[in-house]
């Protein structure tokens, strides 16, 4: 299984569906666009990227289509299909309302209590 | 993680996926391995770019990438397909499955039938009881609205709804639910703006009724509070749909003005599409309600409901109204000693399914109707037993060539749960069409039908059937495998090297033969008599035309609870007026140029009130042991009792085909003529005497003294034919028509109009008007054609009818099929004794005599056993059935059961004959 020690759990199908909501990409392309959006912060085995690709599109909110990459070499590209895009936008609003409970606890002072 | 998906797309996008897994799976893997590939192609470039010698890059990409084949396995286990790597199953399987299933037709198509309806039935079933169990109130955070009642603990079942008085505590007291409301339904005649007239269902409700629901209107305001003053102006809040209907859309609408029965009314809204609340209604009107007008406990009876205040529970709120109780009960202990309010579900009174009892019945139903789907399940296995018996070679091979038991298994299980599969897809088709019937069919007859029942197809009852198909799949694929692949593998392969089959069977076969047939012979004549009922009465006619009729129940608004001071008086004024009323109906219908008669009746003819009887013994002939049996009471025998206007058999054009008529003499009271029917002077007299012969009609015992309560001794005066519904063969229930006069009727008649030339249906709307006329307050209930009140009365009985031919034919489908395998494979068997026996000269008859004695005992052990378990459930039952066609049916069942399995055995004994003697003893 994948090892996720850096991410947290449950967060890479998050990643890979706002990655592939940024336009068709390919399984490495999606990769990159992690690394680079995030700066190289969250790195991601690179193996494990398929599996997860695999569900989500077993779930029905990406969906792929063979095509030719920039090098003209023929890549399996992902796309988001419409429940993918109702999903990203929940798991969005419930990930910043996390991140915004999370942040007021760890920001909490004596007074405050 | 999946919450963005609605559930059922998300499974169609699971199935679809998988489907394509299963079907493509090597080009799968091949993409698998193309996409991995370019990756790592893509990463080696990359490493390069940022300075690595090529190998270095490419071992990097390697090493980064991870191992590639945990990788693929999680991704297979990603698309759901490891579960089925586990199970063994490939596409192939399902391919040989299919394969199978059009080799032997024959099998299949037994094998379908029979499980279909099974599963239909089934399924049927389980959508009825989820909805009667699971009630849930389609309204915002519908499980916390409740009822309250008060319950009489010496007769719980029978809750006291005149409540006004406590009713008035509660709202002011309790705090455990907010917003207490009151609702009684009514019907109301509704004055369209054309003009014609309709009798409408109006739900009397507190405006807070409206907050309960949650529900605001779309357009105007719900009822307020003001509203339920008494000098307030009438107001109506509309449906949609009604507002569509009878106002056109009007954007207008509110501050129109429609008549509602005798007052006009102002509209004041209209409230959204499917709004129902309180149960099926479409009109809202405020329900007024003055406690001073009425003593403790006296009152109208309505429905009390509310919302459970936040953070209380059900248990929370019936231990505030128990202790209300409780102090009511010792405060008027003349009203209140023994009434305790209940907070109870909202659907509570509709469904009364909560006590454990009833639930366990249900669901114990349920697990004997699907144990009916594995009754059929194992008849195909013994069938598929006898198949895969004849296929202990090709089994032998396989696992020779290395195939595993649990491979060999997995391949017939996936060929049964492909047959079992089809069923369930058939099945579940059947149950959801007949569901969306009767859905349909009950929305037309009852108009009364709660809004929150709806037998539809439901994510359960999809998982439900999906079971069941797994059930059937391992009963019928499984079972039969494990057998066939036990210790005897190696004589499979012996045996394909001898080109016979032969599974040892013995004992266990001889018993399933003889369970198969007692079983037929003894179900499948109460199958047919279910049948034949529900045939015979669905198809019924009666002998006048009913397209000429229009029928009706006429009653005429009231004031539901007068106050208690007035009450006697009103109801005398009421009655009075109806008879009234009623009487310049009748006159003014039967001066209408297109009306033949007009007449009237307690119950519209072919109904009543089901009586026992007493018939006077006979003294002149002492002994007539029936009816004498009768008349002790010791047969119970009974009548429907009508009272029917004296002119009702003239407009009827029934004759009279003994005695008299009724007279007008006949009307008055203390007059004792009756005529009953051809049914009762045949059944229950015995044919010759009727006339002058007296009966009486028994009211069943008296709960307090024990007594059998009898009427007054009446004296048969004619005799009329069975004229409401001939049902050929048999007749059905003996008739008694009492007479009735206009001046001594009750305010609930039920009216019977004859229209000229069978155009009962067009004439229906002039009828009201003429009623509407006669007085605004007078009210036609259920008005339609007698031909159209048939096939409502006779829609059930033919898809009951329908139903039990489905499942009798199957039944009798998969035992003749059982039969005959089973017996055709006991003479496959002894095909090797048979030719040696013949190569030593025996005589192909005894031969022949021998194959059919052995079947002929068992066919016969088994009829007997059937023979016996039927005439012990029919004596246990009371008889009937089994005596209804003479005493036939049994013994015709078990010959044709018996007829079958020689049949059966026939074909093989034929061929046994036939086998050369030098084959025979080659095989060995």
């Amino acid at each position: 299984m994948p090892d996720r020690a850096d991410l947290l759990p449950g967060t890479l199908d998050l990643l890979i569906l706002k990655a592939v909501s940024l336009g068709h990409v390919h399984g490495y392309g999606v990769l990159l666009r992690i690394e680079q959006i995030s700066d190289g912060a969250l790195e991601i085995q690179q193996g494990a990227l398929y599996p997860a690709l695999y569900r989500l599109e077993h779930q029905g909110v990406i969906e792929s289509e063979w095509g030719t990459s920039a090098n003209n070499r023929r890549a399996k590209f992902y796309r988001l299909t419409a429940a993918g895009r109702r999903q990203l936008g929940e798991e969005e609003a419930s990930w910043k309302r996390l991140v915004e409970a999370m942040a007021a606890v760890l920001t909490a002072t004596p007074q405050e209590i | 993680m999946n919450h963005g998906v609605p559930p059922v797309a998300g499974l169609l996008a699971r199935l679809r996926s998988l489907w394509h897994g299963l079907r493509r799976r090597d080009e799968i893997e091949a993409e698998m391995n193309e996409e991995f590939r370019h990756h790592l192609e893509l990463r080696t470039e990359d490493l390069i770019r940022r300075g690595l010698p090529p190998a270095e890059a490419a071992r990097r990409a390697r090493l980064e990438f991870g191992h590639v084949e945990s990788h693929k396995e999680a991704a297979r286990a990603s698309r759901g397909l490891r579960l089925f790597d586990r199970l063994h199953v490939s596409w192939l399987d399902v391919k040989l499955g299919t394969r199978m299933l059009a080799k032997y037709p024959g099998l299949s198509l037994v094998a379908v039938v029979g499980m279909s309806v099974a599963i239909a039935i089934g399924a049927g079933f389980f959508g009825f009881i989820e909805m009667m169990l699971d009630p849930t109130l389609p309204l915002d955070e519908g499980d916390r609205v409740v009822s309250i009642q008060n319950s009489d603990v010496r007769n719980p079942g029978n809750p006291d709804r005149r409540s006004l008085h406590d009713f008035v505590l509660w709202r002011e007291e309790v705090e455990s639910v907010e917003e207490l409301s009151a609702f009684t339904a009514d019907r109301r005649n509704l004055v369209a703006p054309d003009g014609r007239v309709e009798l409408v269902r109006v739900a009397l409700m507190t405006a807070s009724g409206f907050r309960v629901a949650r529900v605001a209107p779309i357009l105007g305001r719900p009822l307020v509070a003001d509203d339920e003053r008494e000098d307030a102006p009438p107001v109506v809040v509309i449906a949609h749909e009604e507002w569509q209907r009878r106002f056109d859309g009007d954007p207008g609408i509110v501050g129109r003005q429609v008549r509602l029965g005798t007052a006009l009314h102002t509209v004041v809204g209209v409230m959204p599409e499917e709004f129902r609340f309180p149960v099926s209604h479409r009109f809202w009107v405020p329900l007024r309600l003055d406690p001073a007008d009425y003593e403790r406990g006296g009152g109208p009876a309505f429905f009390t409901f509310g919302r459970l205040a936040d953070g209380v529970t059900l248990d929370g709120a019936q231990a505030e109204l128990t202790t209300m109780g409780l102090r009511m009960a010792a405060a008027f202990p003349a009203t209140h000693e023994h009434l305790r309010p209940r907070v109870l579900p909202y659907t509570y009174d509709w469904v009364d399914v909560d006590s454990p009892g009833v639930a366990l019945a249900l669901r114990g139903a349920q697990f004997a109707i699907s144990l009916l789907l594995v009754l059929v399940a194992a008849n195909v296995a013994i069938l598929v037993y006898a198949r895969t018996a004849t296929r202990t070679g090709e089994i032998a091979v396989r696992s020779a060539l290395g195939a595993s038991r649990r491979r060999v298994v997995t391949q017939l299980f996936v060929e049964a749960f492909l047959m079992s599969a089809t069923s369930a897809a058939i099945g579940l088709l059947i149950a959801a069409v007949s569901l969306e019937k009767i859905q349909a069919f009950q929305t037309r007859a009852y108009d009364d039908l709660p809004f929150w029942l709806d037998p539809g197809l439901s994510v359960e009852l999809v998982a439900y059937v999906i079971g069941l198909a797994v059930l059937a799949g391992v009963i019928v694929g499984v079972l039969p495998a494990l057998k066939a692949t036990g210790r005897r593998m190696q004589a499979g392969l012996r045996e394909l090297s001898s080109g016979g089959s032969r599974m040892q069977l013995g004992r266990t076969w001889t018993a399933l033969i003889v369970a198969q047939v007692a079983i037929a012979v003894a179900v499948l004549p109460y199958a047919i008599y279910i049948a034949g009922q529900s045939v015979r009465r669905g198809l019924a006619a009666p002998a006048y035309a009913p397209e000429e009729f229009l029928q009706a129940r006429l009653s005429m608004e009231r004031v539901e609870a007068p106050p208690s001071a007035e009450a006697a008086e009103y109801e005398r004024a009421f009655e009075a007026r109806y008879r009234d009323r009623a009487t310049e109906l009748l006159l003014r219908l039967e001066a209408e140029p297109g009306v033949v008669g007009a007449t009237f009746a307690s119950r519209f003819p072919g109904r009543g009130v089901y009586h026992r009887v007493e018939v006077e013994p006979d003294r002149r002939r002492m002994g007539t042991s029936y009816a004498d049996s009768v008349r002790e009471g010791r047969v119970d025998d009974g009548a429907l009792v009508n009272a029917v206007d004296i002119e009702l058999f003239s407009v009827f054009d029934v004759p009279v085909l003994a005695g008299r008529g009724f007279e007008t003499a006949d009307g008055r009271e203390g007059s004792n003529a009756v005529i009953v029917d051809r049914v009762f002077a045949e059944r229950v007299l015995g044919r010759d005497d009727v006339l002058g012969r007296r009966v009486r009609l028994v009211d069943g015992r008296d709960p307090e003294s024990g007594e059998v309560k009898r009427g007054p001794w009446l004296e048969i005066v004619g005799v009329v034919p069975d004229f409401t519904d001939q049902y050929g063969l048999e007749p059905v229930d003996p008739k008694i028509y009492q007479p009735m006069t206009l001046g001594g009727a009750p305010a609930n008649l039920t009216l019977a109009v004859r229209v000229r030339g069978g155009s009962a249906a067009a004439f229906s709307g002039r009828l009201r008007e003429i009623a509407a006329d006669v007085d605004p307050a007078l009210q036609l209930h259920e008005l339609r054609t007698a031909a159209d009140a048939q096939r409502e009365a006779q829609w059930g009985l033919r898809y009951t009818a329908l139903g039990t031919v489905a499942v009798t034919l199957s039944v009798l489908l998969l035992s003749a099929a059982g039969i005959y395998a089973m017996m055709s494979f006991t003479v496959v068997r002894r095909r090797r004794e048979i030719g040696i026996r013949a190569a030593l000269g025996a005589d192909p008859r005894r031969l022949l005599q021998s194959l059919f004695a052995r079947a002929g005992a068992q066919l016969a052990a088994g009829a007997a056993v059937g023979l016996l378990v039927a005439v012990a459930v029919d004596r246990a039952l009371g008889g009937g059935p089994l005596s209804a066609y003479g005493g036939l049916l049994l013994p015709a069942v078990a010959a044709l059961i018996v007829g079958i399995g020689l049949l059966a055995t026939l074909g093989p004994a034929r061929r046994g004959l036939a086998v050369q003697p030098t084959e025979a003893l080659r095989e060995e």
